[in-house]
């Protein structure tokens, strides 16, 4: 990764000096018709940078995911990328730059194995997925690190079976894999462990927490245990807007917050489904 | 990890099998050698739409198209002049490898129900140019006197079929071993899971479109060496080689042996085009029906596809000591 000038950075982003930001994201907004979905929204990830994006069900995560990937182009704002502005970049191109993101409920390719899947992101990694004649079973490389990662999610059990015949845990753990085949530089998960056994959740921030210290990653999720562990900095969206940033210390004793967010739900006692 | 078998050796048996076949068809069947020839140049049909439909997962209902532009390219080819039949299938390749590429450019276009309607457009435009296009199609009268000199200038064509059965035989085994290479390769597995999930893969950034032009052509491709291997042995070409009806068959046929699998495909081709024959000469009045029904019950037992016929069973006795274990 090269340094780029500071100029492209912008001066008032708390960025560690001579890196301009992991990703940038300014006034980012979003209507569909009448409905404003995502509303001035500001965020800055750093290199190695640990946020959750938390907030009610509505309130735009998943949306602010999709703007941020190309899935959906923003009405207004900006989308930058290690310095490099992405915002008119398609989400093909924004995935080679090193962003990749997951999707809230997996999305892989049945029929597949799970060994396959991952060595598919490998390929695309290597810029070897055009070759029409070479074979896969002769690349000694992405042998070796697809079978890294396998072992470190623990898949080796299922390797080789089908991605439509293992546990929803497992199929999360296989798209976890995928997008850490691609080694990416900004990792945006969508609710990683929702719906995920606990041994598998755990799995899951243990690799995420064991990751380089240059990934920036950025987590939706619902289970406040997950986020006190995983996160330095929390974010909470409500109806479109960013209505707080801080530490997860922080966020317990913040007014708003606790109205918009934990307030909604707050007359329960186990209050995010799990 | 070392238990995993290798595909490699798949392919082998499955192509020996195949050739197994063939030549155990030419023994024991040498009066038929002429549907056998029609079985084999239909199986490049079948296996063409099987790389659009099994694998990058677009239904189409006008693979003939590409099929019968590479029959009328080797046709005219030979008409001026071209006797080698291993060049009239490199013509009939050529053609349909355009064809296929200018039909996925206009196919990609569009999406879901409408993308299946434009593919029938597509071949009803193609039926219609060649029924106007006399000079080079020879419009509803067809090309005749197509006559291939001797392959390699040793094998001669014969009257009963011998030359031309064993010819499209060998020639269907070296493209199944190609596209056994490809669909195994990077691009293969990259195919495989676009016919999945096309936005997935874009999310791993790689772009779709062009591998799926990609594969167009080379559908295409093999499409239109079935023409050029139909146009050689019948030695003639007609409208019904680009028709609606002969798309539809081939996706029938294809779901009948099981999408997604080279070699399916075939076997759907044969089992197919074998149960037709037995069935009409038995029962000219009521074939269709019988037919009918087949498609039905394998639709609703095997929905994988008479390949997967195998594998479900052994799935089902591995059940069923499953369960007699735990007794």
């Amino acid at each position: 990764m090269t340094a780029l000038p500071l100029a492209a950075a912008g001066v008032h982003l708390p960025a560690p000096a001579t890196f301009p930001p992991a990703l940038a994201v300014e006034g980012l907004s979003k209507a569909f018709g009448g409905l404003t979905v995502a509303s001035g929204i500001n965020l800055t990830l750093a290199r190695g940078d640990r946020v959750a994006l938390i907030g009610p069900n509505g309130a735009g995560k998943t949306t602010f995911v999709n703007l941020v990937s190309g899935l959906l182009s923003p009405s207004a704002g900006s989308i930058s990328l290690a310095g490099e502005d992405i915002t008119r970049l398609s989400d093909v191109q924004r995935a080679r730059r090193g962003l990749v993101r997951s999707f809230q409920v997996s999305r892989l390719f049945h029929g597949l194995s799970v060994r396959e899947h991952i060595e598919l992101a490998l390929l695309q990694r290597l810029k070897r997925t055009n070759r029409l004649f070479a074979s896969i079973g002769r690349m000694a490389d992405v042998a070796h690190e697809a079978a890294e990662l396998i072992e470190r999610l623990g898949l080796a059990d299922i390797a080789d079976a089908r991605v439509d015949e293992i546990s929803y845990g497992q199929q999360r753990l296989t798209d976890l894999a995928m997008s850490l085949a691609l080694k990416p530089k900004v990792l945006l998960l969508d609710e990683p462990a929702a719906g995920v056994p606990t041994r598998d959740a755990g799995r899951t921030l243990d690799v995420v927490e064991a990751l380089p210290g240059d990934i920036a990653v950025l987590m939706i999720e619902h289970d406040m245990d997950l986020v006190f562990r995983f996160a330095k900095r929390v974010v909470v969206l409500a109806a479109g807007h960013v209505i707080f940033a801080g530490t997860p210390a922080e966020i317990v004793s913040d007014e708003r917050v606790r109205a918009a967010y934990l307030g909604a739900y707050g007359r329960e006692d186990e209050p995010h489904g799990r | 990890m070392n238990a995993r078998p290798s595909p490699i050796r798949g392919d082998l048996v499955k192509l020996a099998a195949v050739a197994l076949a063939g030549l155990a068809a030419y023994v024991v069947f040498p009066n038929d050698l002429g549907l056998m020839t029609r079985v084999v140049s239909a199986a490049f049909l079948v296996v063409s739409l099987d790389l659009i439909t099994g694998y990058a997962g677009i239904a189409t209902l006008g693979q003939a198209a590409l099929f019968g532009i590479g029959a009328y390219a080797a046709a005219n080819a030979n008409l001026y002049g071209v006797g080698e039949p291993i060049l009239m299938v490199v013509v009939g390749g050529l053609a349909g490898a355009a064809a296929g590429l200018v039909f996925g450019a206009v196919v990609l276009r569009s999406r879901g129900l409408a993308q299946l309607v434009l593919t029938i457009a597509l071949v009803q435009l193609v039926h219609e140019a060649a029924n106007k296009l006399s000079d080079i199609t020879g419009g509803s009268d067809g090309l005749a006197g197509i006559e291939a000199a001797p392959v390699l200038g040793m094998f001669k064509f014969d009257l009963y079929g011998h030359t031309g059965f064993v010819f499209s035989l060998v020639v269907l085994l070296a493209t199944l071993a190609v596209l056994c290479a490809i669909v195994r390769s990077p691009f293969g597995l990259k195919l495989r899971a676009i016919g999945r999930d096309p936005g997935r893969v874009r999310t791993l950034g790689a772009a779709v479109m062009p591998a799926l032009l990609v594969t167009f052509t080379l559908s295409g491709t093999v499409a239109g060496m079935g023409g050029a291997i139909e146009a050689i042995s019948a030695g003639v070409v007609g409208l019904d080689g680009v028709s609606f009806e002969r798309s539809a068959m081939a996706l029938v046929m294809l779901v009948l042996g099981g999408s997604g699998s080279l070699f399916g495909a075939v076997f759907g081709t044969a089992a197919f085009m074998g149960f037709e024959q037995i069935v009409s000469t038995a029962n000219p009045f009521h074939w269709l029906i019988i037919v009918g029904v087949l498609l039905v019950v394998v639709v609703l037992f095997v929905p994988r596809g008479l390949s997967s016929l195998g594998h479900e069973l052994k799935r089902l006795i591995v059940i069923t000591g499953l369960k007699a274990e735990k007794r």
